[in-house]
Order: C-alpha cells, then structure tokens, then sequence
C-alpha cells in the first residue's frame, strides 16, 4: 500500500461569542489554517462538557481543541471559569485513563484574535499529526 | 458498644425521635446486612463489628418516601461510620435530605476488615480504605459511641500505591491496563446503585433522549460509561469504596475515584464531606486562580 501521510482530525468546540467569531475573523481576512479542524459552535465553553471531548475520542477523534472567550470575557459572565476548572481537572483523568494529553488543548480566543486561532489551529493539528492516529 | 448502639436506638424509638433505626445485622457467613428497625422490640438485632462494611447513607435518600400520599416522610436514625458521615455530608449539601429528619449514631470505627465482601488484595487485615484513614471518629452526629483508640495508620495503601505504578506508565500501557479493566465490565450499574452520591432520577446513562451515552456493552462504551460515572463524582466521592467492593467481577472503580479524590485535593484543597457547607469545586471557582491547562 502506498504510503499516505497521516491527517488528524480534529473536532473544535468553539464558543459562539468570542472564538467562533474569532474564526470568522481568520476566515474573512484571508488567513491560512489547518483545514482538519471540524468546528462545533456552542453557546459557552461552558457548555462543553468534559464528556462531550470523551465522546469525540471515542467516536475517532484524533484531537479535541475547546476555545472559549478569555477568563473575564465571557458573555455569561462565568461560564468559562466553570470551563476552566472542569478541564483542568479533565485533561488529567483523560491522560490517567491512556488518551494522551497533549490530544486535549484548551485556549482563549477573543472575536478580535483571527491570527492567533489560525495559530492555535495549526500549532494544535501539527501536534496531532506528530502524534499519530489515536489508537 | 453493640449495648450502647442497642440502647439508643431504643431510646430514639420508644421517644418517638425517629419511626425508623437503620443499622447492621448478622448476616450470612461471617458477613453482615443492613438492618431497619421499626419498633424498640426489635433494636436486639442491632450488631457492629468489624464486618459492617455497607455505606448506610445510600438509604437515606429512599427509605423516606411517605408509604402513605400524605404522610409525612419517615423520619430516621442511621448508625453512621466516619466514611458514611462524609458521604451524609455530601447530601446534606446538596440538599438531599433535612437534617432536621435524621438522628445521626456515629460509631467510632476503627477499620473493616478486608473478607467483609471486599476481595483481598493487599497485605494487612483492613481494607484498604481504612488502612490510610486517619478520621476513625465521624465528622457529624447526634450522638457518639465508642471512644477513639491510638491505631495505627499506614501511611499508604495498595490503592495509593497502584495509582503511582499507573502514574509512571506510558499513556499507551495505561489505556491497555484501563481496556482490560473495562473489558469485564457487566454494565449491571451495582456501582452506581450502591453510590450515596449517584441518586439522579434518571441517569445519564440511561437517559434516552438525547441517548449520546451509548448502552452498549462493547469496550469503548463500558470506557465512556466508567468515565462519566467518575467525573460525575469528581469531588464528591467520599472514598467510601462501596462501588468497588459491589463490584461482581471487579473492576478497579476505587482507583478512578481514588484519582479524582487526590487531584482534587492537591489542586483545590479540598475533601469531600468534611462539612456540610462548602461547595464542591466543580460547582464555583474564583477568577484569578491559576490552573494549568
């Protein structure tokens, strides 16, 4: 079989407010990213819940990102500081039970920051793509 | 002590404290079994030893639905360990129960012993819960028996001792130790029935509308179960370690909640249970912590 390179794919859960627009932004001013990110829109990062990223490995998942707004932006005032615990906690019991962590990234991204999800979304699927299918 | 919890338990009968006493009785093979006491005649089955493993506070919660429509809900005494206080405590918490219905007998407990239903697997003749524990006396109660020894406490246990084996693995040898723990996994739900904390209606597992946990009883879907079983407990596990000990073929549960027990501990500084009052981690947060990601 003739040697194909690896794609990741990678599920994003992206908070309406501020990195979905946020992608909208990257979108509209042109700037390159890695097309492998599937981009779910929630209402919060809140709204993610930890089992959502567990469901997304175990449906094939090569990488899960969640971007919310940054801590003190967010439209429902506390949303992502919920956010902010859970996958604080998460990213550990996700590694402890075998999906490596480095699979699992979390970041804030503000409607204004288009470079910088380019940024993370490649940054993020270049490291997937290091890592391999998950198994 | 059996004559002191006996004599309470009469006294809180015959007064009409509680219409209802649950403790331990003599059970089959060396073993015990929960005990419900209506009438101050009966309060002579009422035993302890060192095999009164079972986490009584798991029948607070249904015991008190009125028999009658409008009865008022039965009001309980429960002979409570230091573990059971905690997981009483999570309860009160969260509003499960008044306390005003309930008449606590803590029992200072100085241990139970491993082949009270808990397969052995460590050295020692206590279970591993109670080798570390260094509470022994419960944290709430309307009235005390027994009196606190000078035991002595293991600084670690097998639980501990797994967790920091698993802890040097690569993340590929522990999902392979995690897929053969799953792997004989039945899905009978004894650890979730059995769990003082898990008293949802209706469970996320067997929710039906949106059904996103899978009801399958493949590896991947045991996986996600027991994921979920231990993140919904995520500093709310008492260490009570009922779901391993009810567990037929058993899984490992005590090492996941175990897990969540010691981070939760280290990045919040925070138990379970020890009081009625502060709010789980999970449930608030403060705005300028530092929390790694």
């Amino acid at each position: 079989m003739a040697e194909t390179t690896f794609e990741p794919r990678v599920v994003g859960f992206l908070c309406n407010w501020c990195s979905y627009a946020g992608a909208n932004l990257a979108g509209t001013s042109r700037i390159q990213y890695a097309p492998n990110i599937r981009i779910i829109r929630v209402p919060c990062s809140g709204r993610v819940d930890p089992l959502f990223v567990v469901k997304a490995f175990q449906e094939g998942a090569d990488g899960v990102l969640v971007l919310g707004c940054h801590p003190g932006d967010c439209h429902y005032r506390d949303g992502n500081y919920y956010a902010r615990r859970r996958y604080n906690l998460m990213h550990g019991f996700l590694d402890f039970l075998g999906v490596d962590a480095r699979r699992l990234k979390i970041d804030w991204v503000s409607a204004a920051e288009g470079k910088k999800f380019a940024q993370v979304v490649s940054d993020f699927t270049q490291q997937v793509r290091e890592l391999g299918p998950n198994p | 002590m059996i004559e002191q919890i006996r004599a309470t338990a009469r006294e809180i009968l015959q007064n009409k404290t509680v219409d209802l006493v649950i403790g331990y009785e003599v059970g089959t093979r060396g073993a015990t079994r929960p005990a419900f006491i209506c009438s101050a005649d009966e309060v002579d089955r009422l035993i302890w030893n060192d095999a009164c493993t079972h986490n009584l506070t798991n029948y607070v919660r249904g015991k008190r639905v009125p028999p009658k429509r409008d009865a008022p809900p039965a009001r309980l005494g429960l002979v409570l360990k230091a573990c059971d206080a905690r997981a009483l405590n999570v309860l009160l918490r969260e509003n499960q129960v008044p306390r005003g219905d309930l008449y606590l007998i803590g029992v200072v407990c100085e241990g139970m012993r491993q082949d009270a239903g808990f397969a052995t697997r460590t050295l020692g003749d206590l279970q591993p819960r109670c080798q570390t524990c260094t509470e022994r006396v419960p944290v709430v109660y309307d009235s005390l028996i027994g009196e606190r020894k000078t035991s002595e406490v293991f600084e670690t246990s097998e639980v501990w001792q797994e967790l920091d084996r698993l802890g040097v693995m690569t993340p590929g040898e522990r999902q392979a130790f995690w897929d053969a723990e799953f792997a004989r996994c039945l899905r009978c739900y004894a650890c979730r029935q059995v769990c003082p904390a898990c008293y949802c209606v209706e469970c996320t597992a067997e929710q039906l509308d949106p059904e996103w946990v899978g009801i399958g009883i493949c590896t991947p879907e045991k996986r996600f179960f027991h994921t979920m079983r231990a993140y919904h407990l995520a500093g709310r596990c008492v260490g009570c370690d009922e779901c391993a000990r009810v567990c037929p073929i058993g899984v490992r549960l005590d090492l996941l909640n175990a897990w969540f027990r010691r981070e939760v501990q280290q990045t919040f500084d925070y138990q379970a249970g020890i009081d009625a009052t502060t709010l789980v981690p999970l449930a608030t947060f403060k705005p300028n912590e530092n929390l790694e990601l």
